[in-house]
Order: C-alpha cells, then structure tokens, then sequence
C-alpha cells in the first residue's frame, strides 16, 4: 500500500464527507497565512516607501548629519566641509507645512541652497527638471516657493500664484515660482513635497541661522567608516551621523512596536489555524478508528497511519496556504492606505504607491503555514496509531486512555506550563538590558503556557466532571447524570473542544486586561499630568516626536494670557535627542508653573523638587529612562546639546507613559538656553474660576483666527481622542477574540456532532426505553454548557496570567513596573457568560439532531 | 589652418576684451511669447597669466536690483562663483559643476557669461568654410575632453574678425542650443557683437543680449571685484 494510494482511497473520499469541517480547517489555515501575508505587504510596502522617499530626497549622499530636532548651528556645516574625504557636504531644512486653503493637505518643505544642491540632488532651478520661468527671481525673493507638478495639479495652483501656507510664524504668503516635475525629490512623498531656497526657509520657519541637516559625499578611494570617524571627531557629541539606509533603519526601529503587535495578531491567526488543523485531525482520529482498525489488521503499519494523516494535512495546508497569500494581498490592498496614514501620521510621512511583496516571504509564510499544520497534527496522528485493531473493528467506544498517550500528554503539558514558568523567572531576573528582555519572551511564555494548559485540557476535563457529578449532577436527574458520564466517557475528544473553549476565553480575558491595564494607566497619568480646561496644538493632538508638526513661537503664550478668562498658559516642547545612540524623548515644561496646576508619581525624590529645578543645570527622568542608564536621584546625566555635551544632575525619578523610549524632563528655559529653540509644540491653558471655558475656547480661535491654524481642544476632547486611539488599537485583538470564540463555536458543535452520530445506537436504545426527545436534546445541552463552563473556567484562569505576562512584555518593558495590572472583571464574567451561552447555542443543533433519532433506524446503526 | 590655431585665435580675442565695463540689456522670451527685460553693468579685470576677474550686477527689474555675481578665475579651467541677493543679505557660493547651467533663466550657461575656456579642455577639428552675414568663416567641431552638459559644438569663426557669428550646441546627435553674434562693430580695436541671441531649442526659450555701451581697457582696480564690493553692487 502506497502512501498516494491510501490518499487517493481513502482520505479523499473522507475529505469528500466531511466537507464543512475540511473547509474550515482551510479556513482556518488560510487565515493564518493570510494574517502573515498581508502584515509582511503591508510592512514592507511601508518601509520601502519611506526608504524610496528618503533615497530620492537624499540624493547622492552617503552620509547624513542630524543633532536635535529642533535643528542645529549652521555653522557645523563649515566644520563638515573642511573634514578630509568629504567631497560634498550641503545644508538642508526639512520642515512641515500645510496649506492654508483648499484640501488643507500638509506637505514637506525642503529647504536647500539650491545653487550648490546640484551637487547632490539630480534636479536643478534652472534646467529641463523643473519648470521656473524666472530663477532669478525664485532666488532674490524670500516668499518663494516650489511646487511639484503633481501636487499643483492636484490643488489646482499655477505659477506666479500667491499661496497661504500655515509656518512656524504663523500663516504666510508663498509665491510659486515654479514646478518640479516629477524626478528626483519631487518624486517623494506622492509629490507633497515642496522646494524652497535654505535661507528663504530659514525665515520662514524661525530657522534662524539653524539647519536641521547636512548631507554629506564623500571624495573618491575614501571609505565611508573613515570619514565618519573624522566628521564625529570634528563635530560635538550628539550629533547622529548616520546613512540614508541607517534613517530608514531608524524609522523602521520606531515602527518595531506597530509591527511587533501586528505579528502578535497574525501569531494569533496561526495559532487558531493549528487549533482547527488539530481538531479536524483529532476528531477524524476519532470517525475513522473502525477504518484505521481495518488498515492496521490488513498490514497497514503504525509509520504509514501517521503518514497518512500527515499527508492529508501537508495536502490541505498547502492549499489553504497558497488561498492565504492569495487572502492576505485582498486585506494589504484594503488595509494600505489606512495603515500608511497612521503611520504618516505617528511616525514618518510615506505614500505608498504599491504593494510590494517577495517571492522568500510567500514562500516563508507558505512553510509556516505547512509546519504549523503538521505541528497541531502531529500529537493526533501519533495517537491514531495507539487505536488497537480488535477494538476499533469492533466499534468500542474511542477512549484514547493508551496509557503511554495519557502519560505523554501530561509529561507534555506540564513541560510546557515549566517552561513558560522558567521564561517569566529568567525575564524578571535578567537586567533590563538584557537582550533576553523583550517581548518575545513574554509571547513565548504566553504561547508555551497556553499550549500546556490546552494539552492538559482532558485533566482538568476529568476534575472538573468529577465535582460535577458530586455536586450538580445529582440535582439535574439523569439527564445530568448522563450528561457528566458521556463527558467522561469522550474525555479526549470533548477536551479538544474544551481546548477551543478555553484558547478564545483565554485570549478575551487576557487581551482585556492588558489593555485595561495600559488604558487606566495611561487615563491615570493624564489627569494627573494634564489639569488644564485646554489645549492647543498645531499637528495631530497624539503625533509622536518626528511626525507631521508646525510647532508655535513661545512668544504665543503671553499672547494667550492675555485673552479673557485665561488664568494661565503652560507651554509644553518634546523632541527626540540621540544619548549613545538611543533615542530619548525631551520634554520641556516650566517647571515652576506645571506643578501649580499638575502632579506627576515621584519613584526617587519629591514634588517639591520640581521647581527647584529652575535655573540649574538639573532634569527629571522616567523609570524607563533611570533604569536603563542606571540613573537615580543625585546622579549626573550627560545630554548632547547643540553646542556639546552638558551634564544634568538627575532631580528625581517620576513615572511618564509619554514615550515607550524613555522620557527625560527639562525646565523651559534651561531648553531656550542650550537649543536656542523658542517654539513648543502645545499650549494648555487653565481658565479662570466660574468662567465658560467653550468661551474661552472661542475667543483663542478668533483670537488665531486667519492668522495661524491650530487645534483648539477642549481638554475633555484631548482625552476622549486618547481612550478612541488606545480602543482603536485593541480593535484587531477584538477582531481575533470574536473570531476564535466563533471558532471555539463550530469545535463545539463538531465534537458534539461526532459524539451524537457516535452514540447513534446509544440514543436508539434510550429512546426505545422510554427517554423523550426532550429529555434526550437536554443531555446533549446539558454536555455542551459543561463543556463551555470547563473552558471558559480554565480560559478565565489562563487568561488572567497571560494578561500579566502580556503587560509586562509589552508595557512595563518601556514604560516602567510602576503600571499597575488591572483584571478586567467585567470581561471575565462576559467571557464566562459567552463561554456557556454560546456552548449551548452550538450545542442546540446536535441536540435537535440527537432528539430526533429514529429508534428503529438508531438501533439498526452499526 | 588647424581647428586649434583658429580657436588659438579667438583666444587672443577674448582676452584682449577682458578688460571693459559693458552696460546691457537682456531680454528673455519664454515659450508663450512672455518677455521679461533686465538690465545689468558687467565689469571685468584681466589678471596674469591667465587669470580674471568678473562682477555682473543687476540693475533692473526693481524686485532684481542689486543683485549681483563675482567670478575669480585663477586659471580658465578653476574658478569660483559667488551670488548676491540684497533681500538675505548673503554672499553665497555657486557650485563649480554648475558651469553649463542656465545663467539665472537666460539662455546663457556660466560659462557664456564669464571668461575664455582653456583650449586643452577641447578638441577642434574644422569641418569646412562657410559664409555667415556675408563673412567667410571656418566651421570648427568643438568637442569637450570632459563631461559636460553639451556632447559638441560646432562654431562658425569670422576669418578676418577671428570671434564666433553662430554656434550650435549639440547633445549626442540632437542640437539644442543655438546662438548667433550681430551687429558686430570694431571698438578700441577689439571685434564686439552689440547685438547677440541665444535660442533653447527644446524649452523654445530665446534670449536676447545687447550692448547699450561699452567700454574698454578699463584697468579696475582689485577693490572691485571683491565680496564686500558685491555686496554693495560694485559701488
């Protein structure tokens, strides 16, 4: 007997009839492979937008120089040309701007001395790239301004038109002067790109005598490790050197934890694939026994049953992989444009203009999908072996009690759950800088405890019905006496649904209380941190440091005191620096007016340390921040400042959820002393006792009013756009959840199903005694709520730790142990509720089928 | 008669007018028959061996006055190039590889508005005599030794004048750039076309260039051709 003959014989003729449950065992496969495909597309396509667009507007460069955001003396750039090697170096302003009128769109304005630029970027203000009627002109005036082709098109300008465009200083008039046609940087960014000469945008942004960037090339026979070396050396500390592919690196390092919680859901995804692999190959287990029987008694040896399973689900798994890649292309080309939009938005302008996927990761998640359906089919193909000829021929009922199974199924799970044990103990003893503290250790107790606690499934079945029947079955009458032995008697095949049960509640429970954790401590530390009855701001109310952002002058603020019903104004600035080439969030406040009106949670020092902290050299820092460099109240922290390296002496130690890298706090002026930067990125406003704070509101926007474009928030507003973004970013896990308890569902239904065309005679014979259909539906209801209780019970208690785990893996790792866990209990009991009412829905289908056996035909049933 | 003894010539020529101070008018035509007029002085200094210095400045439209360019050429293959714009108050530099590149819009490159080229950059060849404005003239196929913008020229020579009356520039096979030299009167000796047009063939571009008065022999002192004296229009 061949392998392929069997295949051909036999499984296809089982695959024949049983056509629902192979469907969604491709389903669920194919789900699996799809999730991984299209986050893969999706991602990439991402990333090699942003690298296109950064390659196109750095040009030749080969190395860039950055220092802090807020832009650095121009007079490094002097210093960088005189380095020996450097063939080119050319200062560049990066800024964003939006339009005033029309579609409002913001874009990028690109600052260059366009007279030397030549040099690195293939386009020029006066040859065949662009079309400028008068360069001279576009030179000699500072309101010029350079739009590409597209872009104009798009917003209908023409050449020599007046534009408003909202700046730093407020809304300014731009003349365009002329068009760039779609070549070089005026191909980035889907065209929102716009060209001004560097001293023109110097004035228009309040750049004054600042760049935010010099690119640099570098002379033939030179290397660029050597050049690099010589341009730190020339340069003061904090300056980030880097090249082009390093800045998308550094994007794509910031986009880690978009992309980590992506693969956690297409994790999820598979995991549901390989629960559905292993229930149809589980319960096929189970129908074919009397076929296995057969096979075994006629020479079929215990290699070829299992081949023969495996290869029935290698044959399947490759179909719904390939369907999967198919899937997983349909959900990028939906879900492209949202996701490149949150990612302009929080992390770095890009425009995807396709979907770019390679032949290895079509390929990689093909395997993926195939490995993990041979793994979630391997321990019941291996079981289908233990199936002991005489009695399956026989048709005894299928107890899988093999006691060498039942030992390797408890040798196994109790393996797993150790191990997940030993991976939170080696997490919570290694150092924070540990390379073994990251999320994937967490996810990987998350998935070892789940597996083990699912491979224990028919153990905690058997405690579970034995207190069943000593307390509650009593009580039901024989229906419920019944109800527990049939339960028992299935053990390994209701656990499998149990199993279902248990995985969706788990995950219900523990996504719940993840998030409920990380929202109340995130909610927590707003309304502490944040009292004001207002806020305004330029850019998107939650963009990170980097994004798409027009910060406003300082000077704003004593304007904004001085309207009406203003008590006062705190102005609040946030840039990332580069401390030994980590990333660390600055953020400014006046510390002497913040605490007046704010507190914050002091780990090391006290409140009243704050204020002291004006006109030294002092900051405060977040846990994040303290534990990884080792800081605490009284040590000495060295920052990169424009003008070199300063030491900061640490004030106290305080609890931030502003950023997952870190938070350092600085006092205002301190930040206008060292940085030479006067804007801030938020002001907010406390208004006076007793006064209406929408009038106010109204009068800041009058006040702005064609002058300057902002958001004018009410604080309220502020938070309820938080708690939207946090419930936002749980919709894909309440996407998952509801789809594994639809999948736990159909288990349910599948193994009662089985169960109930197993029991076929069974049921004749307890109709033919006298037992009404009534009475008969109620055992199989009776069956499926406990194996919903069981489940949902098990979920409940897994969920709750994974919960833990998860905050840990995700949350304190960046923001600090101080967050708090919170159980989400309304989520436990829904999950509990859900568990057994939809038990029972599924087991309604099964009962009517059972309630209406024929007697005659059920005892005839072989 | 070799192609490198008539350009040998022309040589000659140009850095006999290097000394002057001229007072021109360019107008610009673009494509859809706008026009935009602009007036400017050009001085310039002849330096030995082969050295000059040039200051172009720009004395109308209003929005362009005072705008000016500084040209130090320490031999006629090295020099620099600076810009001034009164509204940033900056002395900018013009980068070096810019040299083929339009002259602010105009047809002109940089190189047309400043100095002679040095003649071991190119190779000449004549391809025949031909008559311009009644002028016999050898025809010379000009080709650069190094990149550049243009793959060749081809320039016609007044025999007895030894200036260029037309030039094409040519990419590959293709020409895209014309120029023609009129209106050519004998000033202190030296050949000077008052009237000259330079067409873009593939922007449909024209500009046109004339003298209004001109002076030769100048001898300007160094003091001219400085950034501070760019920077306050060459007053």
């Amino acid at each position: 007997m061949t392998l392929t003959t069997l295949l051909r014989r036999i499984s296809l003729k089982h695959i024949r009839h049983q056509k629902m449950r192979t469907a969604m065992a491709l389903f669920g496969v194919a789900l699996g492979v799809a999730a991984m495909t299209s986050i893969d597309i999706v991602n990439s396509s991402v990333i090699r937008s942003l690298e296109d667009s950064i390659n196109r507007i750095t040009g030749r460069a080969v190395l860039q120089i950055t220092g802090a955001e807020s832009g650095f003396p121009e007079e490094m750039l002097e210093k960088v040309q005189k380095v020996p090697g450097v063939e080119y170096a050319v200062p560049v302003i990066e800024t964003n701007a939006s339009l005033a009128t029309g579609s409002e769109r913001s874009f990028v304005v690109l600052g260059v001395d366009v007279l030397q630029d030549s040099n690195m970027r293939d386009y020029s203000v006066t040859g065949d790239s662009s079309d400028i009627p008068d360069p001279l002109l576009f030179l000699a005036k500072p309101d010029s301004i350079l739009l590409t082709r597209e872009m104009a098109q798009r917003e209908g300008i023409s050449i020599d038109q007046k534009i408003e465009v909202q700046t730093v200083q407020g809304l300014k008039t731009f003349t365009v002067r002329g068009l760039l046609e779609p070549d070089g940087p005026a191909k980035a960014l889907g065209g929102d790109i716009a060209l001004m000469d560097i001293y023109a945008a110097q004035l228009a942004f309040g750049k004054n005598a600042r760049i935010d960037r010099i690119d640099v090339s570098v002379l033939r026979g030179e290397t660029l490790d050597s050049v690099k070396t010589r341009i730190q050396a020339a340069l003061p500390s904090g300056y980030n050197i880097d090249t082009p592919a390093g800045r998308s690196r550094q994007i794509e390092n910031l986009m880690g934890r978009f992309r980590k919680s992506m693969d956690v859901i297409s994790f999820m995804a598979l995991f549901v694939g390989m629960y559905l692999i292993y229930n149809t190959v589980s319960i096929s287990v189970v129908q074919r026994k009397k076929e296995i029987g057969i096979l075994r008694a006629i020479g079929a040896t215990r290699g070829q049953i299992i081949g023969l399973f495996l290869a029935e689900t290698v044959a399947l798994s490759l179909i719904a992989s390939f369907l999967g890649v198919a899937l997983g292309w349909v959900l990028a080309k939906l879900s492209i444009n949202a996701v490149a939009q949150t990612v302009s938005s929080m992390y770095g302008r890009s425009s995807v203009t396709g979907l770019d996927l390679s032949l290895a990761s079509v390929l990689r998640n093909i395997a993926t999908g195939i490995v993990a359906s041979l793994a979630a089919a391997a321990f019941p193909a291996y079981s289908s072996t233990h199936v002991a000829p005489v009695s399956a021929i026989r048709s005894l009922a299928y107890t899988s009690n093999g006691t060498v199974l039942r030992r390797l199924q408890k040798i196994l799970a109790l393996s797993f759950i150790l191990l997940a044990g030993i991976i939170i103990a080696v997490y919570k003893t290694v150092g924070v800088a540990s390379p073994l503290r990251n999320s994937s250790m967490t996810t990987l107790a998350m998935f070892s405890l789940t597996l083990g606690v699912s491979l224990a499934a028919p153990l905690f079945l058997k405690w579970f019905i034995r207190a069943y029947r000593a307390v509650l079955a009593p009580r039901l009458g024989a229906g419920g006496r019944l109800a527990g032995l049939n339960l028992e008697k299935n053990l390994t095949r209701n656990a499998v649904a149990v199993a279902a049960v248990f995985f969706s509640i788990s995950l219900s429970v523990s996504s719940s209380s993840m998030m409920n954790s990380a929202r109340r401590g995130v909610m927590d530390y707003i309304d502490s941190v944040d009292n004001s009855d207002i806020l305004i701001t330029s850019g998107h109310p939650l963009a990170s440091a980097g994004a798409p952002t027009i910060p406003m002058p300082l000077s704003m603020r004593q304007e904004l005191e001085s309207i009406p019903g203003v008590r006062s104004v705190d102005p609040f600035r946030k840039l990332f620096i580069n401390i030994d080439g980590r990333r660390v969030l600055l953020e400014m406040i006046d510390v002497v007016t913040w605490p007046r009106n704010n507190t914050c949670t002091i780990i090391e020092g006290a409140m009243q340390d704050i204020p002291l902290i004006r006109g030294k050299d002092e900051v405060t820092v977040n846990e994040n921040v303290a534990m990884r460099m080792g800081l605490k109240k009284g040590s000495t922290l060295v920052l990169p400042t424009p003008s070199g390296p300063r030491p900061f002496r640490v004030a106290a130690v305080i609890v931030s959820y502003a950023s997952d890298s870190g938070v350092i706090f600085m006092d205002m002026p301190t930040y206008e002393k060292y940085w030479n930067d006067h804007v801030s990125d938020m002001f907010s406003i406390y208004v006076e006792k007793g006064r209406d704070i929408a009038a106010v509101r109204t009068a800041i926007q009058k006040r702005y009013q064609g002058t300057r474009k902002m958001f004018v928030l009410a604080a309220l507003e502020f938070r309820q756009e938080i708690k939207k973004m946090l419930d936002r970013s749980v919709v894909m896990n309440d996407a998952v959840n509801v789809l594994t308890l639809l999948i736990a569902g159909f288990g349910i239904i599948v193994t009662l199903l089985a169960s109930v065309l197993e029991r076929t005679r069974e049921i004749g014979i307890l109709r033919s005694i006298g037992m009404q259909r009534r009475q008969v539906s109620g055992v199989v209801l009776i069956e499926s709520a406990l194996i919903g209780a069981a489940g949902g019970l098990l979920g409940i208690c897994a969920g709750v730790i994974t919960g833990w785990i998860n905050l840990e893996g995700f949350f304190r790792i960046d923001f600090g142990p101080s967050m708090a866990y919170h159980i989400h209990y309304p989520s436990i009991a829904t999950a509990l509720l859900f568990a057994v009412g939809l038990s029972i829905l599924a087991g309604l289908y099964p009962a009517r089928r059972a309630a209406k056996t024929n007697i005659t035909e059920a005892l005839a049933y072989e | 008669m070799s192609g490198r003894e008539v350009f040998e010539k022309v040589h000659d020529v140009s850095m006999k007018s290097l000394d002057h101070e001229i007072e021109m008018t360019m107008v610009l035509f673009d494509r859809g028959g706008g026009k935009r007029t602009r007036s400017l002085t050009s001085y310039s200094k002849k330096a030995d061996p082969e050295a000059y210095k040039a200051l172009a400045v720009f004395n109308s439209p209003p929005d362009l006055k005072n705008v000016g360019f500084l040209v130090h050429a320490h031999t006629f293959s090295d020099r620099d190039l600076w810009a001034y714009f009164p509204e940033f108050k900056r002395v900018r530099r013009i980068a070096n590889t810019s040299q083929d590149d339009s002259f602010f819009g105009s047809d002109l490159s940089y190189d047309d508005f400043t100095g002679p080229p040095n003649l071991d950059d190119f190779k000449f060849d004549i391809l025949k005599e031909e008559t311009v404005d009644n002028k016999p003239c050898y025809v010379v196929e000009v080709t650069p030794k190094t990149h550049r913008k243009y793959t060749k020229y081809i320039a016609w020579v007044a025999k007895d004048l030894w200036i260029q009356l037309k030039i094409e520039y040519y990419q590959d096979k293709e020409m895209y750039r014309t120029g023609s030299f009129q209106d050519v009167r004998n000033i202190d000796g030296i050949p000077t076309p008052f009237h000259s047009e330079m067409t873009n063939k593939k922007t449909n571009h024209r500009t046109e260039l004339t003298i209004d008065s001109i002076k030769y022999h100048t001898r300007f002192g160094d003091e001219l051709f400085t950034q501070r004296s760019l920077e306050r229009a060459g007053k």
